[in-house]
């Protein structure tokens, strides 16, 4: 008999395994963003393009999804609108238009990614992987934190343009010390609860740990890692100069 | 004394902390980045705005190993922000001059702490190396941010900007560190958090 905790984790599972997801996003950021390859892989870069908007489909990420396709689109309609456009406001419209086209894919694989990985998931795919604790930790609380920092600054920008420290208030000059002060003071604040409560769950003891949570490769992480492997191998093999089609 | 100086939980989670804060601010400056006139800038501001988030980091850092693993995770955060892997070669040996140099001063002085503030931030050259190492490659790859982009980084980017490009990230790390220094007499030990 399973444990309910166990059936509920089961029921929580991903789409994919953390591991696939990691190296979606490096594929990405390597092909789409690094705009790494050339013409060979033209049509596995359109593939990979549209894979991310998939996955936050499959996983009901409606919010995200929709952010991401806006992006796309106003990234497309500067392209298409660059033509019509008078002189200075042409480059700008090109190359606002080349930038985001080519970042939001990648910008929505990690959204994707840090959206539906629990640290622990990630933990886990991370000891499996066979990383030291050393670069696990550091980066797992970082995951953590950058949703934190991100709600924090927006709060303190809010109540420091109350005051006029804001670009283009009153005292604009003190933007950097009266936002980026408490900014890290709270993160620090917060970051030092987060590690307090992670020690007594026992981060760092010298023990293996244990995990309730449940990953492992699918047919779908089949599916796409070798998908990313196929990119490489072709990109590979462009590099020595070997036309595939 | 073998057994004190390993590193423990409490210390990687600070390691996270502060790169946190670290990246955030990166990130949020190279944004800039995107507009020609900041590209080579960014050997500026990133070391100077930095230099708050490190030198409160540095106040935390008693063993060996914190600012190389800090470097190495810099280096793989740009690997997966599509910055290739030449970053990570520049984060292993500025944070082995930077750990090393930190070292010989205890963990303690100040002074080397500007100075190894100054060498850390020698990383941020790996991110335009891609363009000195590649000139014609790395344009061709942008072509379709338009010709205008390209002939503004073009005039902005020659060659010979290489070294004046690693120099100034040093110099700016080190008056980053100066500022991180002041902000940290200010704010934070009155806040009692260095």
């Amino acid at each position: 008999m399973a444990y309910s905790a166990e059936k509920a984790q089961e029921k929580r599972r991903g789409f994919l395994d953390p591991r696939t997801k990691l190296a979606l996003v490096l594929v990405l950021a390597l092909f789409v963003m690094g705009g790494l390859g050339g013409d060979q892989l033209k049509g596995i870069k359109t593939i990979l393009s549209v894979l991310p908007f998939l996955l936050l489909l499959i996983e009901r990420q409606w919010k995200r999804f929709a952010r991401g396709v806006a992006m796309l689109i106003v990234g497309y309609g500067l392209l298409l609108a660059m033509p019509y456009l008078p002189g200075i406001l042409n480059y700008l419209a090109l190359m606002c238009g080349g930038i985001l086209t080519r970042f939001v894919v990648t910008i929505v694989m990690g959204e994707y990614l840090i959206a539906t990985t629990s640290v622990s998931e990630f933990i886990s795919a991370m000891e499996r992987l066979h990383m030291p604790q050393a670069i696990t930790i550091p980066m797992s609380v970082m995951f953590r934190l950058f949703p934190t920092i991100g709600s924090e600054w927006r709060s303190i920008r809010r109540a420091m343009a109350m005051r006029g420290i804001r670009l283009g208030g009153a005292r604009a000059g003190q933007v950097l010390e009266y936002q980026l002060v408490p900014m890290m003071t709270s993160t620090v604040r917060i970051g030092e609860e987060l590690s307090a409560s992670a020690l007594t769950r026992g981060l760092g003891a010298p023990t293996g740990r244990t995990n309730i949570c449940r990953i492992g490769f699918r047919v779908a992480d089949v599916l796409l890692l070798a998908g990313c492997a196929f990119a490489i191998v072709v990109w590979i093999l462009e590099l020595c100069g070997v036309t595939l089609w | 004394m073998k057994n004190e100086n390993k590193l423990k939980g409490r210390d990687l989670i600070n390691i996270g902390i502060y790169g946190a804060i670290y990246f955030v601010i990166l990130f949020a400056v190279a944004m800039l980045g995107m507009i020609p006139i900041f590209l080579p800038l960014l050997s500026v501001l990133v070391p100077i705005l930095g230099g708050i988030p490190f030198m409160l980091f540095l106040t935390k850092v008693k063993k060996p190993g914190m600012i190389f693993i800090m470097a190495m995770i810099m280096g793989i955060l740009m690997l997966l922000t599509g910055m290739g892997p030449w970053p990570l070669l520049t984060c292993a040996i500025a944070g082995i001059l930077s750990e090393l140099c930190f070292k010989s001063g205890n963990y303690r002085s100040a002074k080397k702490a500007v100075l190894c503030y100054g060498l850390f931030s020698m990383w941020i050259f790996g991110n335009y190396l891609p363009l000195f190492t590649d000139y014609e490659g790395y344009f061709a790859q942008r072509a379709d941010y338009g010709q205008a982009y390209i002939d503004a980084v073009q005039k902005l980017m020659p060659l010979w900007m290489a070294p004046v490009l690693l120099i100034a990230c040093f110099v700016c790390g080190l008056l980053g560190g100066l500022l991180g220094r002041a902000i940290l007499k200010k704010h934070f030990e009155k806040a009692g958090l260095a």
